[in-house]
C-alpha cells in the first residue's frame, strides 16, 4: 500500500512563497489561515535556511492520538484528515503537533476557536470525492484526479517533494548521493559536530 | 543572454553579480542548484547585501555599491598576471587587448581592494576558482546595470568571459536575467527610443527598410514627422521623459515640451526622481493609463481632469508570441476572452490607428492587409520578413504552435527536441533563427558547431578593419565547421535588408553565418569616454576621497533629448550630509510597480507593508526598533530640497551596517500621506506604501540613460 509523504529539501527551498500562494488559490483558504508556510531561520547570516511547513502527515500522528472525539484519522494511504463535522475545536491537536499544522479560523472570547483546518494533502476530506460539499469544507481533491498536491507541483526548485514514500525516498537518496554526503540533512552539523 | 537559463546546468562555476535569483527569478534558481549539486560548481554571489541567493552560495562577496568594474578588473588582472587567460580566444577572436592591458595598470590589487572593499586574498582566490572550474558563467541583472557607468559594468563582465575563454561555450557566456514577462520581446520589437524593430537604428536606411516591409512609401513615413532631424534622432527615454515636460524648451533636444503621455503597462513608481515625475504628471494636458489595474500613475498627481484609465486585458485574455530572457519565442494561448470592458492591447492600438485615420497604412505589410481574424499571426509574419538583422526569420507561427504541442519532447538541459516533428530544434527557436529549417541558436557566438546547427562566430558588425588598421575579422583557426572559408569573413552584403531572404539563404547554403565571423571588440573606439570600461564613482559616492581619481563623466547637454548632469552633481560633500548607502531591489511576491500584485490579497498577506531593511547596528544608532517608523531622506539633487519617504524599519543582518535597502514595488502613499482616496471606488489595492523611487538619487548611465538606482545615498530620521 502506498503511503503519501512530503519531503522538504532545505538545501533547495528559496522562500519564494509559491507553495503558500498556490495552496490558498487551489483550496480557497481564507486570509489568516496557513495550510503551508515557509519559515526562514537565521535570516541574513551564513547558514540561512528556509523550510516550507505543511502538515507532514505523520505515520503515527500525535494529533490523531490526542483528538478526544476521533475527528482526526489516518487514511489507508497515510494522509491525515480531519472530519470538520466531528471536530469540536478543542485545540489539543495544536498542542500535540510538532509542526504547527492545525489552524483555527476564529479567535473568540472563552477560547472558542472554531473547527480546525489544515493541509489535506490536496485530497479533500471525508465526503463524496469532488462533491460541492467536500470542496466547501476541505478544498480541492487533486489526489482523486491522480495529481500531486498543488504546492509540490508548483515548487520552483523542487524543494517540496510529494508522492508515495518510496518515490520520495528515491528522489531524496539520489540528491544525497549527488551532493556527496549527509550535508543535506538540515541540522546534521549541529547534531553531529565532529563529522 | 548569450546562453540560456537552462544552459546553467552545464556550468562548472556560477558567478552571480548584482542579481538576486531567488527573489527575482525563483524558477531559474533550479538550474543554479543543479549546477551546484550535480556539477559541484562553486556558486559565488557578489552583492553588497547578503541576499537570499547569497544564502545558497559557496561564497558571498560583499563589494561596495557601484564598484563592479574595479572588481572585474581585479579578477582579470590576476588572471592575466598568472597567464591563465585563453590565449587562443584572445588572439583569434578579439580586438584591442593592448588597450585593456594599458587600462589595467591603474588597477593593482591594493587599489582594487580599496575601491571595492573586497580583500586582495578574496579576489585572488576567486580568480583561481574561476579559471579552475570551466566553463564558468557570469550572471547579472539590475545590480550590474543601474550605475552611471552601467554600460561599462556590463562590458567588464563580457571582458572577463572573453579573457577566460568562456564566451561562446555551453555552460559559459554572459547571462543577464531580464526582469519582466516578454521584456526581451519588447526590446527586440523596438520599444526603445533609439531604434526601429530589430535594432536597425533610426537612420534613413532603416526607415527605408521598414517602409519596404510595411509596404508603404518612405516619403509617406517621412511626411508623418515634423522634421528629418527629429525622425532620425533618439527620442526620450522612460527614465527621463518628465524632464521634457518640466524643463525650459530651450534646453531640450526637441522644439516643444511634452504635453501628453500614455502609460502602457508601465507604472511611474519605477522612475527615480518620483517627486519630479509627480510634478510633470500634474503639468501634462493629458494622461492616459492603460493597464489591467489602476497604477501609481493614475493616483500620484493632484489632477482634477484629463486623466483617462483604459482597462487593458491581461495575458490570460490575449494570445500571441512572447520572448523570454533566453531569446526563446513561445506561443501563448488565450484562456478566456477579455472580461468586462477590458480590451486587448492590440485591440486598443488598432482602435487608436482607426481614430487617428491611418489604420489602412498601419494594418498591413508588404504581403497585404492584416486579416481581421489573423491579426497576431500576420504581425508575426511581418517581423519574420523584416527583422533579419537578428535572425527573427525562422520563428513562424506554425513552428511556434508545433513546439507548443510537442513541449514534452524537449530536453531540459540542452533545450533540444529529442524526437518527433521537433527533433533537432531548439526550444523557442532562440534568435538568430535564420530560416524555417534553422534550429535556432541556444548559445550565441559558438564556432564549434555548424551554422545550420546554431553555430556562429562573433558578428562582423564593424567591418573588416578597425580605425587603427587592425583586423576585425576572426583569425584563421576560428569559424563554424562546414564552410569553405578560412577564418573570419564579413557579413553577407545586404542580409539585413533583403526582404526576400535570398542573401541569407545563399550564405547558409555555403555554411556561412549571414552576419559574418568577426572579432569581439575589447576596444570599442566609438564609445569616446570609455573605449574600455573604467571605474567611475557613483554620482553620490560614499567615498569622496576617490572622486578625484575615479570621477564620473562630464555633463551632457543632450542625452536622449534632455540635458544630463554627471560631474556637476558629483559633490564631495554628499557623503557627509547623507552618510547611509541607499539600495533598492525586489521582493519575490511583487513585480515592477506592483499594481497587479498589490491587488492580490494572497501576496499582500505575505508582504503587507513597505519597509526598509536596516542593520541592527545602524538601527540602534538611530534608536529604531524592529517595526518603528522612520524617514529616509535623499539628497536635494536638482530641485533644492530633500525627498523623503516614511517607512517601517525591518531590522535584519541582510544589509551591511552602512546601508538601507528599500523594495521598489510600492505605491499608493506619498511622503507620509495615503493616496487611497484618489482611487476609483472599489479599486483601492490591498497593499499600499511609500515608493522607494521617491528617494532614489539623480544619476543616469552615460550611454543608455538607465537610472542609477544602485548607487545612492540617504540619511535616516526617526519618525
Amino acid at each position: 500500500m502506498a503511503r503519501m509523504k512530503f519531503y522538504i529539501d532545505t538545501q533547495r527551498c528559496i522562500e519564494c512563497g509559491g507553495c503558500e500562494v498556490g495552496c490558498k488559490n487551489e483550496n480557497n483558504v481564507p486570509m489568516g489561515i496557513s495550510r503551508i508556510r515557509v519559515v526562514t531561520v537565521g535570516e541574513g547570516e551564513t547558514g540561512e535556511t528556509n523550510v516550507a511547513i505543511p502538515c507532514m502527515h505523520c505515520s503515527k500522528a500525535p494529533c490523531v492520538s490526542v483528538c478526544p472525539v476521533d475527528a482526526l484519522f489516518t487514511r489507508p494511504d497515510g494522509i491525515v484528515h480531519v472530519n470538520k463535522q466531528t471536530c469540536i475545536g478543542c485545540g489539543y491537536c495544536l498542542y500535540a503537533c510538532p509542526f504547527g499544522a492545525p489552524q483555527f479560523p476564529t479567535s473568540a472570547p472563552f477560547g472558542a476557536r472554531g473547527v480546525m483546518d489544515k493541509c489535506t494533502y490536496c485530497a479533500g476530506g471525508p465526503e463524496e470525492p469532488q462533491s460541492a460539499k467536500e470542496r466547501q469544507l476541505y478544498g480541492s481533491n487533486r489526489i482523486a484526479e491522480g495529481k500531486l498536491p498543488f504546492c509540490a507541483s508548483v515548487c520552483a526548485t523542487k524543494a517540496l517533494v510529494a508522492g508515495d514514500a518510496e518515490d520520495v525516498a528515491n528522489v531524496v537518496r539520489q540528491r544525497v548521493a549527488q551532493r556527496g554526503g549527509t550535508d543535506n540533512a538540515w541540522g546534521w552539523n549541529q547534531a553531529y559536530p565532529t563529522r | 543572454m548569450t546562453n540560456s537559463m537552462n544552459d546553467i546546468r552545464n556550468s562548472k562555476c556560477v558567478l552571480i553579480v548584482g542579481e538576486n535569483i531567488c527573489t527575482s527569478h525563483p524558477i531559474a534558481m533550479q538550474h543554479v542548484l543543479y549546477a551546484k549539486e550535480v556539477n559541484k560548481a562553486p556558486v559565488i554571489v557578489v552583492d553588497p547585501r547578503f541576499s537570499k541567493t547569497a544564502a545558497f552560495a559557496n561564497k558571498h562577496i560583499s563589494l561596495r555599491q557601484g564598484t563592479d568594474v574595479a572588481f572585474m578588473y581585479g579578477l582579470i588582472g590576476v588572471i592575466l598576471e598568472n597567464g591563465w587567460e585563453d590565449k587562443k580566444m584572445l588572439a583569434e577572436r578579439t580586438y584591442g587587448l593592448d588597450v585593456l592591458k594599458e587600462e589595467l595598470k591603474k588597477y593593482d590589487l591594493d587599489t582594487v581592494a580599496d575601491v571595492t572593499g573586497v580583500s586582495k586574498e578574496t579576489i585572488k582566490e576567486l580568480a583561481k576558482v574561476y579559471v579552475q572550474n570551466s566553463p564558468a558563467t557570469v550572471i547579472w541583472a539590475m545590480g550590474g546595470t543601474q550605475h552611471n557607468n552601467g554600460t561599462s559594468v556590463v562590458r567588464a563582465f563580457c571582458l572577463l568571459q572573453l579573457v577566460t575563454g568562456n564566451m561562446g561555450r555551453s555552460g559559459g557566456g554572459t547571462n543577464v536575467f531580464r526582469g519582466h514577462d516578454n521584456v526581451q520581446g519588447a526590446t527586440d520589437l523596438g520599444v526603445l527610443s533609439d531604434t526601429l524593430p530589430g535594432y536597425y537604428g533610426l537612420g534613413e536606411g532603416p526607415w527605408k527598410h521598414w517602409a519596404n516591409v510595411w509596404g508603404v512609401e518612405f516619403d509617406y513615413l517621412k511626411s508623418r514627422f515634423k522634421s528629418d532631424a527629429l525622425r532620425e534622432s533618439s527620442g526620450l527615454t522612460v527614465a527621463r521623459w518628465y524632464e521634457a515636460v518640466l524643463m525650459d524648451v530651450k534646453d531640450l533636444g526637441q522644439d516643444t515640451n511634452v504635453k501628453a503621455a500614455i502609460f502602457w503597462g508601465h507604472s511611474t513608481n519605477s522612475n527615480s526622481q518620483m517627486d519630479r515625475v509627480k510634478t510633470a504628471l500634474e503639468k501634462l494636458d493629458l494622461v492616459v493609463d492603460i493597464d489591467p489595474f489602476v497604477t501609481n500613475t493614475a493616483v500620484l498627481p493632484d489632477r482634477k481632469d484629463g486623466t483617462y484609465l483604459l482597462p487593458a486585458a491581461t495575458i490570460y485574455e490575449s494570445y500571441g508570441s512572447v520572448t523570454n530572457s533566453n531569446r526563446d519565442v513561445q506561443w501563448r494561448d488565450r484562456v478566456v476572452p477579455p472580461v468586462w470592458e477590458a480590451r486587448t492591447d492590440l485591440d486598443i492600438i488598432m482602435d487608436f490607428a482607426k481614430r487617428f485615420g491611418f489604420v489602412n497604412d498601419f494594418a498591413k505589410s508588404v504581403k497585404g492587409p492584416w486579416g481581421k481574424d489573423t491579426l497576431v499571426e500576420d504581425i508575426v509574419a511581418e517581423w519574420n520578413i523584416g527583422m533579419l538583422s537578428i535572425g527573427m526569420r525562422g520563428q513562424t507561427v506554425a513552428r511556434m504552435k508545433r513546439q507548443r504541442d510537442n513541449a514534452h519532447l524537449f530536453d531540459v538541459k540542452t533545450k533540444k527536441g529529442t524526437s518527433g516533428p521537433v527533433k533537432g530544434e531548439q526550444w523557442g527557436l532562440p534568435w538568430p533563427c535564420w530560416s524555417e529549417t534553422h534550429p535556432g541558436t541556444q548559445v550565441l557566438y559558438n564556432p564549434s558547431i555548424p551554422v545550420m546547427e546554431g553555430g556562429s562566430g562573433f558578428r562582423a558588425r564593424w567591418g573588416d578593419k578597425a580605425p587603427d588598421g587592425s583586423d576585425l575579422l576572426a583569425g584563421k583557426g576560428s569559424l563554424p565547421p562546414g564552410s569553405k572559408e578560412k577564418g573570419g569573413y564579413d557579413a553577407a552584403k545586404g542580409y539585413a535588408t533583403d526582404i526576400t531572404g535570398k542573401v541569407i539563404d545563399e550564405a547558409l547554403a555555403k555554411g556561412l553565418n549571414p552576419c559574418g565571423n568577426g572579432r569581439a571588440r575589447i576596444n570599442a573606439w566609438n564609445l569616446k569616454d570609455d573605449p574600455v570600461p573604467k571605474h567611475r564613482e557613483p554620482i553620490h559616492s560614499p567615498r569622496p576621497d576617490l572622486i578625484v581619481k575615479w570621477p564620473t563623466y562630464d555633463d551632457v547637454k543632450d542625452l536622449f533629448r534632455v540635458p544630463t548632469l554627471f560631474k556637476s552633481l558629483q559633490k564631495p560633500d554628499w557623503a557627509a550630509k547623507y552618510p547611509v548607502i541607499l539600495n533598492t531591489g525586489r521582493q519575490v511576491e511583487f513585480e515592477g510597480g506592483g499594481a497587479a500584485e498589490r491587488n492580490c490579497w494572497w501576496l499582500v498577506e505575505l508582504q503587507p507593508e513597505m519597509y526598509a531593511e536596516i542593520h541592527p547596528e545602524l538601527a540602534a544608532k538611530h534608536g529604531l526598533k524592529h517595526g518603528a517608523w522612520m524617514w529616509v531622506e535623499s539628497p536635494e539633487d536638482t530641485d533644492g530640497k530633500p525627498s523623503r519617504v516614511k517607512v517601517k524599519a525591518k531590522v535584519t543582518k541582510r544589509v551591511p551596517a552602512n546601508m538601507i535597502y528599500l523594495p521598489f514595488h510600492w505605491g499608493g502613499s506619498f511622503e507620509g500621506k495615503s493616496l487611497a482616496d484618489k482611487f476609483p471606488d472599489g479599486l483601492v489595492p490591498y497593499g499600499m506604501g511609500e515608493s522607494a523611487n521617491v528617494v532614489t538619487n539623480y544619476g543616469y548611465d552615460r550611454i543608455t540613460q538607465m537610472q542609477e538606482t544602485k548607487g545612492g545615498l540617504c540619511r535616516i530620521v526617526k519618525a
